[in-house]
């Protein structure tokens, strides 16, 4: 595979990831920030790096697994690795101003 | 499955908790008990008891059996400890209600219901207590929020323990002159002990937790916070072993109460102080409909204290001490409890119907569970008629108190028909309802799909 190539595919999982919302936020995982990386490597296999808005979150395996299942359904995608991490915690500025919009987050102030 | 904590009876618990909060309401609107009869009477016992236990308790146990993991971030000690406990909570709570009658003279005394009463309800929040403090002890050193629930946890044993003594005493089964006078004295401790410690010291934890998540502001773990926990603390001790040893060494009774009061004054104003923070520098500007209604659960606990104070300042806070419990039971524990339940219940249901097929197929959000428009009225019905039932209480005029009850099982009957329809997905729209893989919930049970 191409660097090309691999590039697209991990730009079709970002897409892909947008099918999952966080319940309680009810917005998608990408526009919230809460995917913190995303590469394909060699032989289609997929890495994804996620938190969640919450240590403990009731959600997490389902988010987690929800990741997995929307980046495998991508053309290409062989095996999905999603690894969980709390490091960086997520907070509200790691969502994109569309999302922050929708949601009537404050843009002002540090969390 | 690693990472989910969907507590399976939760549902079942909360059920159980409205039934009782309906009955309880029912009665008081019929004009059973406090104030058609005598505080010490039994009606008045038996609603009181049908509110504290039924519905509290039981709503406490179910909603902490779901949050405590999220607290802690690990999964419960125990899936299999929460039915059996569910089971001997209603078993020994129906015992209860049994003894109260056969005391009124009502009922033929068929089972000594006063010991059965102590043995399931004891092995009942034993089992709860079990289950949330093993988990708990899973990952010390705790949380914040978590040490308030473990003195909650702390607090419901000795409320129990003194429970226990009241229904041996008064099913005549112990006689030592200590238990006795225990029984005569302690009423406040147990009281204090049960909606202090057990149920507003749980309700403090979770709403650390919570409020910060549904508003999405920075989680509290300032010198406050751990004042308001300590002074909290404190006022417990006080009250409880200290006021037991004061009732066993004859000593004055009030002087130990208004140590405690003044302790946990101070707790209370530190804990509004950082819902107050929390409230100011959340980023969600637009909060749900639980949120909003929460915070007329916190003004009803400060208007309590306020009413407490005010009445103490004019020596009457003995004489007007329903009204305090009444806004403290009512405005702040039920109406936190039901705004809570409007979220969590929602919130449950949609993990177990669509965080399987998350990721598969597009999904509803919470929100949609829900028509927050159609649950406003009801919650601010509930709201006026408690403030209502408490100024008939306090100006001594029962036929309003029975209007403004009425009222409140209006709004708690129109609460829980939006719960039922967010259980069975009745809001959501007709074609995202059901996507393959996604069935109808169980009202009483939640399944835990594997992925």
């Amino acid at each position: 595979m191409t660097v090309e190539v691999t590039d697209a595919l991990a730009a079709q999982v970002r897409e892909a990831l947008r099918l999952v919302i966080d319940p309680e936020l009810g917005d998608n995982i990408v526009d919230l920030g809460l995917v913190y990386y995303v590469s394909v490597g060699e032989g289609g296999v997929a890495h994804i790096v996620m938190t969640t808005t919450t240590r403990g979150c009731p959600a997490t395996a389902y988010l987690k697994d929800g990741a997995r299942d929307s980046a495998w359904s991508v053309p290409g995608i062989e095996f999905v690795e999603v690894g969980l991490t709390y490091e960086p915690p997520w907070t509200p500025e790691m969502m994109t101003p569309d999302a922050r919009s929708r949601l009537g987050i404050a843009d002002k102030g540090r969390w | 499955m690693i990472g989910v904590s969907l507590s399976r009876w939760t549902m079942s618990f909360f059920a159980a908790a409205l039934i009782a909060l309906l009955l309880a309401l029912g009665l008081m609107a019929a004009g059973y008990g406090y104030p058609s009869a005598p505080v010490e009477a039994a009606p008045t016992l038996i609603v009181v008891h049908l509110v504290a236990i039924g519905w509290l308790s039981l709503l406490m146990c179910g909603a902490l059996l779901q949050f405590v993991p999220v607290l802690v971030n690990r999964p419960l000690f125990s899936d299999s400890l929460a039915m059996p406990a569910l089971l001997c909570l209603i078993g020994g709570f129906g015992a209860l209600l049994l003894g109260f009658l056969w005391l009124d003279g009502q009922i033929e005394a068929v089972l000594p219901y006063f010991a059965v009463a102590s043995l399931l309800l004891g092995l009942g929040f034993g089992l709860v207590v079990w289950n949330l403090a093993g988990t708990l002890m899973a990952c010390r050193p705790l949380p914040l929020p978590a040490r308030f629930v473990a003195v909650g946890l702390a607090s419901v044993v000795l409320t129990a323990m003194l429970g226990m003594v009241f229904a041996l005493v008064r099913g005549g089964i112990v006689d030592d002159p200590r238990l006795l006078d225990l029984a005569a004295q302690g009423i406040p401790l147990h009281a204090i002990a049960g909606l202090g410690g057990w149920l507003t010291f749980c309700a403090m934890g979770v709403s650390y937790r919570l409020f910060a998540m549904f508003m999405l502001a920075p989680e509290l773990e300032r010198r406050g916070t751990r004042a308001a926990l300590h002074l909290g603390a404190c006022a417990l001790v006080i009250a409880v072993p200290g006021g037991i040893v004061a009732i066993w060494t004859g000593r004055s009774l009030d002087a130990v109460l208004i140590a405690s009061a003044i302790a946990g004054l101070g707790a209370l104003s530190l804990y509004g102080r950082d819902m107050l923070h929390l409230y100011r520098v959340r980023k969600r500007r637009a909060i749900e409909l639980n949120t909003r209604m929460a915070v007329l659960a916190f003004a009803s606990l400060g208007l309590a204290v306020l009413v407490a104070i005010v009445l103490a300042a004019f020596g009457v806070l003995q004489r007007h001490i329903a009204v305090v419990v009444f806004l403290a039971a009512f405005g702040w524990l039920s109406g936190l409890g039901l705004a809570k339940l409007y979220k969590i219940v929602p919130f449950m249901t949609w993990l177990e119907c669509y965080g399987p097929v998350l990721g598969k197929k597009a999904t509803p959000r919470v929100q949609d569970l829900v028509v927050e428009k159609r649950a406003e009225k009801w919650f601010l019905l509930y709201f006026i008629s408690v403030w209502s039932g408490a100024g008939a209480l306090l100006y001594g005029y029962p036929p309003a108190f029975r209007v403004a009850a009425a009222a409140m099982f209006v709004a708690v009957a129109g609460i829980g028909w939006q719960l039922l329809r967010a259980r069975r997905l009745a809001d959501v729209e007709t074609g995202g309802r059901f996507p393959e893989g996604v069935r109808q919930p169980s009202l009483l049970h939640s399944f835990v799909q594997r992925t």
